[in-house]
C-alpha cells in the first residue's frame, strides 16, 4: 500500500502541472494573439484607431474685411448655418423633403424634387441648403428630423448692400472672390486655412487638440469714402431716372493723389444676393465699358496744340459754314450750329467740332497720338482693376485724315470713364499723371501697409495745364459755355462737356448718345475731379451740358461741403485760430501742420498714427483697427499721445491719450471734417 | 505479552523562548513597504496628473468654443452696427421719418481756419548801463 502522505503530493503536483500547462497555453494564446495584432495587423489597426480617436479638420481662414478710408465696414464675413442631411438616416425621403421645403423660404417645387432626388441618390452627406437665415434654421430645428443637421460656414456680408457693389464685387458660396476687389485681392483677403488634430474619447468628445492655426486674411482699406460713394450713387441714380437713361457711371477722384473717392455705376445690384440681379447690372461700367468720349476729348487735342506750340490760343479759327468736308464725308457742328470765326479758346468753350478738327490737323497724327498715350488712353491705367478695358486707340500709322479728324473731336477712339478721370486729374494737378488707385492700405498681422501714390509721368507742362484750366473754367463760367449747368455758387469749376452718338450695329445712332461731363473743383486748387458719363438719355435733353453737368454739380456741391473745402469766389473771411504757445504744445503735436482736409494721411507702415485733433471715438476706432488699446485722460479732442506718432507699432499695445476741449489749429489729420 | 504501552508526558515549556527579531529582515520589510508605498503614490500621482490633463483638455476645448462664439458674436454685432448706420438708411430716416431736409448751399457755410503769421523771433534789447 502506497503511502497516503506521498499520494496527495503526487496528486497536487499533477494538478499544478495541468494548471500550469493550461495557464501557459492561455498565456501563449494571448501572447500569440498580441503578437499577431501588434506585428501583423499593426498598420491596419493603428489607422483604425487613429480614425476613431483622432479627427483632423481643416479650419477655414477668416476672410479679411474691406474698409473704406475712414474705417467703415464695406464687407465682412460671419458664420451662418448650413443645413445638411445624412440620407441613410432619413426614413422617408419624400416626406423629409416636403417638410424641409416648407420650413425654408423661397423653396420651389423644383427645389423640393431636387432635394428628394439628392436624398435618394446620396447616402452619406447631402447639403439641404447653404447659408440659411437664423429664422430658417429655427424652423428646420423645430422639425426635429432624423438625419438632418447644421454646420457653421462663413458667409460674406455687405452691410451697405448696393453701395460700391461694382467695386467690391462678390464672393461665391465657397468663399472665393468672384468679381471686383474680392476677386482682385482674393489671395490676400482669403488667408490660408489651418488644420486641427482633435483627440476624442469614446463618446467623441474632444479633450485635446494639436492645431496649425489658419492665417487670417488681410483686411484691406480702400480709398473709397462711404459717404461720397453714397452721394455719387444717389445723384447718378437720380440723373438717370430723370433722363430715362440706360445707365451711367460717376467717378470722384482726388487729383493730387490719384485716390478714387467714389466709383458709382448704374444699374446696380446687391452683392448679398448677386444671383438675383441681371449680369449687365453687375458690370463695372466705370472701368469696363468703352465709349467714344466726344467733346471731353477736345481737351487732349487742345493740350497737344498748346504744349507743342502749334498755334497760340489767340489764333482765330474759321468754323463757317458749320461743317467741314473730309474726303467723301462731312462733319458738322452739334445741332447744325454755325459759329463762324472762333478763337482757340472759344473752340473749346463752344465745343466746335469744326474748330477742333482744324486744330487737330495742325497738331498732326504723330503729336496727337503721343498725347493720347501720355494721357493714358489705350492702356490699363490702374492695377486695382484686372477687368479694366484698355480702350481702343489706333496705331499712328493707321490714322487716316478722317481718323485724325475724328480723334480730334473725340470719335474713333474708345475710352473708359476711369481713363478720362485720370486724364483730367493730370490737368488738375499741373500735368503730373498719377496712377488711379483704389487700394489705400493693407492690414496684415496687426500692421498697416499703406499704398503710396505713383506718378507715372508728366502729361503736360504746368504752363499748359494752367492755360487749359483757364479755358475749361470758361466752359463752365462763360455765358456761351456748354457747361453752365455745372456752375457751383462760390466755387470756380473747370470742366468740359461731351456728347457723342452711340455706335449701334456699326452705324452712329441719330437718337442714342453717350453724354458726359468731366471737371474738377475748385479749379485753381482742386480737391476733387469728377467724371459723369450717362448712357443713352431719352428725355430732358441729350447733351452732356444738360444731362451730365447738373449731376456733376450736385455731386460736387455735396462733396465740397462734406470735405470742408472753403469757397473760392467771395469766400467768407477765414476764422483766425489761436496759435499755440510753443511751450504749451505737446512735443508730439509740435510738428503738426496738416491742412483742414487731409485726404492723404498715411503713416509709414508699422508706426503709430498721428491722432491729434481726433475725437476720443475716432482715436479709439483708429487704434482699434491697428489692434491697440486706448487709455484716455480728460475729454474733448486728442491733444497729446504716447507713444508719439511715427513710433514703432507693436501689436496689442496701449496708447495713452490726453484729451482737451480746447480745439487747436491744424489738429485734424484724419478726422471727420 | 501485552505490548508495552507507555507515554512520556513531557511538559515542554517554551515560553521562555523568545523569538529573536531579525533586524535585517525587518529593515528589508520596511524598505519594501516604503518602496511599494512610493510606487503606489507615484502611480496615483501619475493617474491624477493624467486625469487632470484630460479635465483641463475638456475645459480648454470648452473655452475655445466659447471664445470662438464670442468673437463671432462680436463680428455679427459689428456687422449689425454698420448695417444700421448705412448712409442710405440714415438719409432715408432723416428725410422720411424726421422730415429733415438737406441744407442748401446758402445754409451751409464752410469756414476756413487759418493761423496768424509767425511772430518775430525774440529780440534782446540792450540795457542802458
Amino acid at each position: 500500500m502506497s503511502d497516503p502522505g506521498l499520494q496527495w503530493r503526487a496528486t497536487l503536483k499533477r494538478r499544478i502541472v495541468i494548471a500550469a500547462t493550461v495557464m501557459a497555453a492561455w498565456v501563449a494564446v494571448i501572447e500569440g494573439r498580441l503578437v499577431y495584432l501588434q506585428l501583423f495587423r499593426h498598420t491596419d489597426l493603428t489607422a483604425r484607431a487613429a480614425r476613431q480617436q483622432s479627427w483632423t479638420r481643416t479650419t477655414p481662414a477668416k476672410r479679411g474685411d474691406i474698409l473704406d478710408r475712414r474705417g467703415h465696414l464695406l464687407a465682412t464675413s460671419v458664420d451662418v448655418d448650413s443645413i445638411y442631411a445624412v440620407p441613410a438616416e432619413i426614413d422617408n425621403d419624400q416626406e423629409a423633403a416636403t417638410k424641409l421645403c416648407q420650413a425654408l423660404a423661397d423653396c420651389s417645387r423644383r427645389e423640393k424634387e431636387a432635394l428628394a432626388e439628392r436624398f435618394k441618390n446620396q447616402r452619406l452627406f447631402a447639403y439641404v441648403r447653404r447659408h440659411v437665415s437664423p429664422d430658417e434654421a429655427r424652423r428646420v430645428t423645430a422639425l426635429n428630423l432624423n438625419g438632418v443637421g447644421f454646420i457653421k460656414e462663413s458667409r460674406r456680408f455687405y452691410p451697405n448692400k448696393e453701395l460700391a457693389a461694382h467695386v467690391l464685387g462678390y464672393v461665391g458660396v465657397d468663399g472665393e472672390g468672384l468679381e471686383g476687389l474680392e476677386a482682385t485681392y482674393d489671395g490676400q483677403i482669403r488667408g490660408k486655412p489651418g488644420t486641427v488634430l482633435i483627440h476624442t474619447d469614446a463618446r467623441r468628445h474632444a479633450f485635446s487638440r494639436f492645431e496649425r492655426p489658419p492665417t487670417a486674411g488681410s483686411t484691406i482699406e480702400l480709398t473709397i469714402d462711404e459717404y461720397l460713394q453714397h452721394v455719387a450713387e444717389r445723384e447718378l441714380q437720380a440723373g438717370i431716372a430723370a433722363h430715362r437713361a440706360e445707365g451711367g457711371s460717376a467717378i470722384i477722384m482726388n487729383p493730387r493723389s490719384g485716390e478714387i473717392l467714389a466709383m458709382a455705376n448704374a444699374p446696380t445690384f446687391n452683392p448679398n444676393a448677386y444671383r438675383d440681379g441681371q449680369p449687365a447690372g453687375r458690370r463695372n461700367r466705370a472701368v469696363q465699358d468703352l465709349y467714344e468720349p466726344g467733346s471731353t476729348f477736345k481737351v487732349v487735342t487742345a493740350s497737344a496744340a498748346i504744349e507743342e506750340k502749334v498755334m497760340p490760343i489767340t489764333t482765330m479759327i474759321d468754323t463757317a459754314p458749320g461743317f467741314i468736308r473730309i474726303g467723301n464725308s462731312i462733319v458738322d457742328e452739334y445741332q447744325g450750329h454755325n459759329y463762324g470765326v472762333l478763337s482757340f479758346r472759344d473752340v473749346l468753350i463752344r465745343s466746335s467740332n469744326v474748330g477742333a478738327i482744324k486744330i487737330g490737323f495742325r497738331v498732326g497724327v504723330d503729336r496727337l497720338s503721343r498725347f493720347v498715350s501720355l494721357y493714358g488712353f489705350g492702356r490699363r491705367v490702374s492695377p486695382d482693376f484686372p477687368a479694366e478695358s484698355s480702350g481702343i486707340v489706333w496705331k499712328p500709322e493707321q490714322w487716316t485724315e478722317r481718323a485724325l479728324a475724328s480723334v480730334s473731336m473725340g470719335y474713333q477712339i474708345a475710352v473708359t470713364p476711369l481713363q478720362v478721370a485720370a486724364a483730367y486729374s493730370a490737368i488738375a494737378n499741373g500735368g503730373d499723371y498719377i496712377e488711379p488707385r483704389i487700394l489705400r492700405a493693407v492690414y496684415k498681422d496687426g500692421r498697416r501697409f499703406a499704398v503710396t501714390p505713383k506718378v507715372v509721368g508728366s502729361a503736360i507742362s504746368k504752363e499748359t495745364a494752367a492755360t487749359l484750366i483757364g479755358i475749361m473754367e470758361d466752359v463752365v463760367a462763360a455765358p456761351k459755355g456748354t457747361a453752365t449747368r455745372a456752375r457751383i455758387p462760390g466755387y470756380t469749376v473747370a470742366g468740359k462737356t461731351g456728347t457723342a452718338s452711340k455706335l449701334i450695329d456699326g452705324r452712329y445712332s441719330a437718337s442714342e448718345n453717350n453724354v458726359s461731363f468731366a471737371g474738377f473743383v475748385p479749379s485753381r486748387d482742386p480737391a476733387i475731379a469728377i467724371v459723369v458719363v450717362i448712357d443713352a438719355p431719352h428725355s430732358g435733353g441729350r447733351a452732356g451740358g444738360v444731362v451730365a453737368a447738373p449731376i456733376f454739380k450736385r455731386i460736387a456741391e455735396n462733396a465740397l461741403r462734406y470735405l470742408g473745402v472753403p469757397p473760392t469766389i467771395d469766400p467768407v473771411p477765414p476764422v483766425l485760430v489761436d496759435r499755440r504757445d510753443a511751450e504749451s504744445v505737446p512735443a508730439s503735436a509740435a510738428s503738426s501742420s496738416e491742412p483742414i482736409v487731409n485726404l492723404v494721411s498715411d503713416v509709414p507702415p508699422g508706426t503709430v498714427p498721428d491722432l491729434h485733433g481726433m475725437s476720443a471715438r475716432e482715436a479709439i476706432r483708429r487704434l482699434g483697427t491697428l489692434g491697440w488699446t486706448a487709455q484716455l485722460a480728460g475729454d474733448g479732442f486728442v491733444t497729446s499721445q504716447d507713444p508719439l506718432p511715427g513710433s514703432t507699432l507693436e501689436p496689442g499695445g496701449v496708447c495713452r491719450l490726453v484729451l482737451s476741449r480746447q480745439i487747436l489749429p491744424g489738429e485734424r489729420p484724419g478726422g471727420q471734417p | 505479552m501485552e505490548p508495552f504501552e507507555y507515554a512520556i508526558k513531557k511538559d515542554v515549556r517554551n515560553n521562555p523562548i523568545v523569538r529573536e527579531v531579525d533586524q535585517t529582515r525587518q529593515r528589508e520589510l520596511w524598505r519594501a513597504a516604503c518602496l511599494a508605498g512610493f510606487l503606489v503614490i507615484v502611480l496615483l500621482f501619475s493617474a491624477w496628473q493624467h486625469f487632470e490633463l484630460l479635465r483641463h483638455g475638456y475645459q480648454i476645448e470648452e473655452l475655445n468654443r466659447e471664445l470662438a462664439a464670442e468673437e463671432e458674436t462680436g463680428r455679427q454685432l459689428r456687422l449689425e452696427i454698420d448695417t444700421l448706420r448705412s448712409p442710405k438708411r440714415i438719409e432715408a430716416l432723416a428725410l422720411e421719418r424726421l422730415r429733415l431736409v438737406a441744407p442748401s448751399s446758402d445754409e451751409a457755410v464752410v469756414l476756413e481756419r487759418v493761423q496768424p503769421a509767425e511772430p518775430p523771433a525774440k529780440s534782446v534789447v540792450a540795457r542802458r548801463e
